[in-house]
């Protein structure tokens, strides 16, 4: 059993000795298939890996408890050790591992992975499988993993013969971290984790050369010259920064890029916190709720660059109105994303990191303190900060947040879940550190955030790590509670509970004559939950004390969950309804809104 | 000719060919026209592996391919299968869709091309109703374009065509005043053109 194994060993000094092995050095031995899965995923690195066991795997993990320095996390369900490899993914940039039997093992994992394709993180699920003669045949928990998986993973793997598996498994790895990072899943039939062959590690395999998406492209010269020439006559030009920069971590090159070329900057929910929101050149998030400045912006630009960011449709709205005046010069590392929404006219096939810099090493010093001057008059006119709430007794969302930037001082990793609460988290945080905003995106995966910063915390146990939740998601993975106890993991849970779903309740009153059909909806007593799991718990109700209770939660070793009562509708101000063109926003309260079909 | 024709068969083969002229709904990319749709053939390389067809076929339902066909055969490499596929959309639609084939791992090689860079045939066996009086003008009609007799029964000739999509069409239609049992028709195959260049 590995039961509460300290987070210190995890770097014991067993792996280290493994991963510096040569493969020279290795005689050839006889191993189970079992045993040369755990021999690559150490050659791989991997020091942590969340699963849940169950008889198509249980070869597998037989062979686990010989190798020690492959610490495995028990989740509480399947789809959180998705989530968990996910969260550990987007912190450590490292791959995330997850391990699951057949059947219905491997299908709890099919949300996880449609979370990590959308964001492009890189994780390698493992799943058993019944044997060879089983399959196709109905057997027990038999189910057609690679089936389901096809459309949400980059590659997946039905492992024929055990002499293979090696191999496997060291191209999944490239797979996932390769070009646009992405999920790869592994289906290992139980007589193959059985069977035996002589393994030989190899220092390296990639039979995918001929495949280019694991390879970073070569930037063509003229893309450069062509955006040199647009960035040198654009009069109102935008940087739009998305994920891409953060998944190649070109932090300074964005920044270098901004401050050179004088462009504002604009960051879409999964850029937040890729440049200091403190830097004078950045104006905020764009989209369905990015504040009006932000909107109005792109809506009267001339030149967006779009730099690792897909015009995904919840920062776009309507399409054909979105930046209507702007030509676009798009930076992707997916060819595919090119033109794929809107028209660029300059793609720039790259990795992030090495465009920012190409470009910033091309173009002339330059200002746009006009435009960035005209921009934040817009701001001003319109500051949603204090809309949130009326009730002036209430823990205040933004409350809420200043309370946990004030006590981590803005260093701590803020995983948000989907909904209400995310919105306000991603717009009133004051986003300063690199990486430290970590969300479901493009999925909006309810109950992604608790197991995902279990994963995040392990992956880098001296950071402190906050879930903020709304008490709908929470309630969807909160079984986790319990893995984050036996681990002796510590992560801090802010629940802002409204007693709805939130979201969808402020769409039903937008866009459904206030019908709020199954909105409303109760939850446990959160302080017994906490109490039950072993946990601390605390419930908020007045505003005065959200300041002490996240401060007494830091205080706390372990996990605390603090379940913030809010007012119950309260609303995500400005709102650009599904379908609209970002220039049609609510504003505010009882505002007139169009009618418009749910998008 | 005859004006003896069933009609239900007649009626069917109308619609269909009806079904065939319709603009689609859409190009593909919400910014294009649908008018700026045409059809464009794919040449598609993929490793002969089990579930390789399956990651192919599904990435053209997932991302909304207009498939008119889609043929799929071995290639003149071992471990190779070639899939021809045409697709009716608008230039961008289609430049996604090569772009998202080459993302998938067992994808080898995708070309798009118009129908000028191609060689292209389909084949169709056509049965149709034949008696001693008509049987000769079946057969006369198949000998000018190119068809062959693959079946001759008492009421009714299976005849063999091979050419472009459009050539097999045309036979087709002037085969349905005799009354069409059964057409069972290939996708298109195509090449590019040769060059004057030399393999490498």
């Amino acid at each position: 059993m590995q039961v509460a194994v300290p987070m210190t060993q995890t770097t014991g000094a067993k792996q280290t000795t493994q991963a510096n092995r040569s493969p020279e050095d290795e005689e050839a031995r006889e191993l189970s298939g079992s045993q040369i899965l755990c021999e690559a995923l150490m050659r791989e690195g991997v020091e942590l890996l969340y699963g849940y066991p169950g008889g198509a795997i249980m070869p597998f993990y037989d062979a686990l408890t010989s190798y020690p320095a492959l610490r495995h996390v028990l989740v509480r369900h399947e789809q959180a050790a998705s989530h968990a490899a996910d969260g550990y993914a987007r912190a450590s940039g490292k791959v995330g591992v997850c391990v699951a039997t057949s059947g219905p093992g491997a299908t709890n994992l099919v949300t996880g992975l449609a979370t990590a394709f959308m964001d492009s993180t890189p994780i390698v699920a493992i799943t058993g499988q019944v044997a060879w003669s089983l399959i196709g045949r109905d057997g027990f928990q038999e189910t057609d993993i690679l089936g389901i998986t096809q459309p949400i993973t980059k590659h997946n793997f039905l492992v024929e013969r055990v002499e293979d598996l090696a191999d496997i498994v060291h191209e999944a790895f490239r797979l996932a971290q390769g070009g646009r990072p992405g999920p790869v899943l592994i289906d290992v039939p139980k007589d193959i984790q059985f069977a035996k062959t002589l393994y030989r590690p190899r220092a390296s395999v990639n039979s995918f050369e001929h495949y280019r998406s694991t390879r970073k492209p070569e930037i063509a010269a003229e893309t450069i010259s062509s955006a040199v020439e647009l960035i040198a006559q654009a009069q109102r030009p935008l940087i739009l920064a998305g994920h891409g920069v953060v998944l190649s971590q070109a932090y300074e090159e964005l920044q270098a890029f901004a401050e050179k070329s004088g462009v504002p900057v604009v960051t879409t929910l999964l850029g937040l916190s890729a440049i200091p929101e403190t830097h004078p050149l950045v104006i905020g998030m764009p989209g369905m709720h990015g504040p009006a400045h932000v909107n109005n912006a792109i809506s009267s630009s001339d030149l967006l660059i779009a730099v690792g960011m897909r015009f995904d449709d919840r920062v776009t709205g309507k399409v054909a109105e979105f930046a209507p005046h702007a030509q676009i010069i798009h930076i992707d590392i997916d060819p595919s994303e090119m033109h794929k929404v809107k028209r660029a006219a300059v793609p720039i096939v790259a990795d992030a990191k090495d465009a920012l810099a190409a470009l910033t090493g091309a173009i002339a010093q330059s200002d746009h303190a006009a435009w960035l001057q005209e921009i934040r008059g817009w701001e001003s006119a319109a500051n949603e900060r204090g809309k949130v709430l009326h009730n002036e007794v209430l823990p205040d969302p933004t409350a809420i947040l200043d309370a946990i930037r004030k006590e981590t001082k803005g260093e701590a990793i803020i995983v948000s879940d989907v909904g209400q609460h995310q919105m306000w988290t991603a717009r009133f945080y004051t986003w300063t550190r690199p990486n430290s905003h970590i969300t479901s995106g493009g999925l909006g995966t309810m109950g992604f955030a608790l197991p995902a910063a279990m994963g995040i915390k392990m992956g880098m146990p001296q950071e402190t790590v906050w879930v903020v939740a709304g008490d709908g998601g929470i309630q969807m993975n909160i079984q986790e509670l319990a893995t984050l106890k036996q681990q002796g993991v510590a992560v801090k849970v802010a629940i802002m509970n409204n007693g709805y779903l939130g979201m969808v309740r402020q769409w039903q009153e937008f866009f459904h004559n206030h019908n709020y059909s199954e909105t409303p909806m109760t939850g446990p007593d959160y302080v017994k939950l906490a109490d039950a799991y072993g946990l601390k718990g605390m419930r908020i109700t007045r505003r005065e004390d959200v300041e002490k209770a996240v401060h007494e939660a830091m205080e706390t070793e372990g996990t605390v969950i603090i379940d913030f009562v809010i007012e119950a509708t309260s609303n995500v101000y400005p709102m650009v309804p599904a379908g609209a063109a970002i220039s049609n926003m609510i504003q505010k309260e009882n505002e007139k809104y169009f009618k418009i079909r749910d998008g | 000719m005859t004006s003896e024709t069933p009609g239900t068969q007649v009626a069917v083969a109308t619609n269909a060919a009806e079904a065939r002229t319709q603009p689609p709904e859409r190009a593909g990319q919400s910014s294009v026209p649908v008018e700026a749709a045409r059809a464009y053939t794919l040449l598609i390389l993929i490793d002969e592996k089990p579930g390789a067809v399956d990651r192919v076929v599904g990435l053209l339902r997932r991302r909304r391919a207009n498939m008119q066909s889609l043929t799929i055969s071995h290639s003149e490499q071992a471990e190779v299968t070639r899939i021809t596929a045409v697709t009716t959309d608008s230039d961008v639609a289609v430049g996604q869709l090569v772009e998202q084939l080459r993302k998938v791992i067992d994808v080898r090689e995708v070309s798009n091309l118009s129908s000028g860079q191609i060689v292209e045939r389909a084949l169709a066996l056509i049965q149709v109703n034949s008696d001693q009086q008509h049987a000769s003008e079946i057969i006369g009609l198949a000998r000018q374009h190119g068809a062959y007799i693959a079946d001759i029964a008492a009421t009714s000739i299976t005849l063999e065509a091979t050419g472009s999509t459009a050539q097999v069409e045309t036979l087709v239609n002037l085969l349905q005043p005799f009354g069409i049992r059964a057409v069972a028709r290939t996708g298109s195959v195509a090449l590019p053109r040769g060059t004057e260049e030399s393999e490498a």
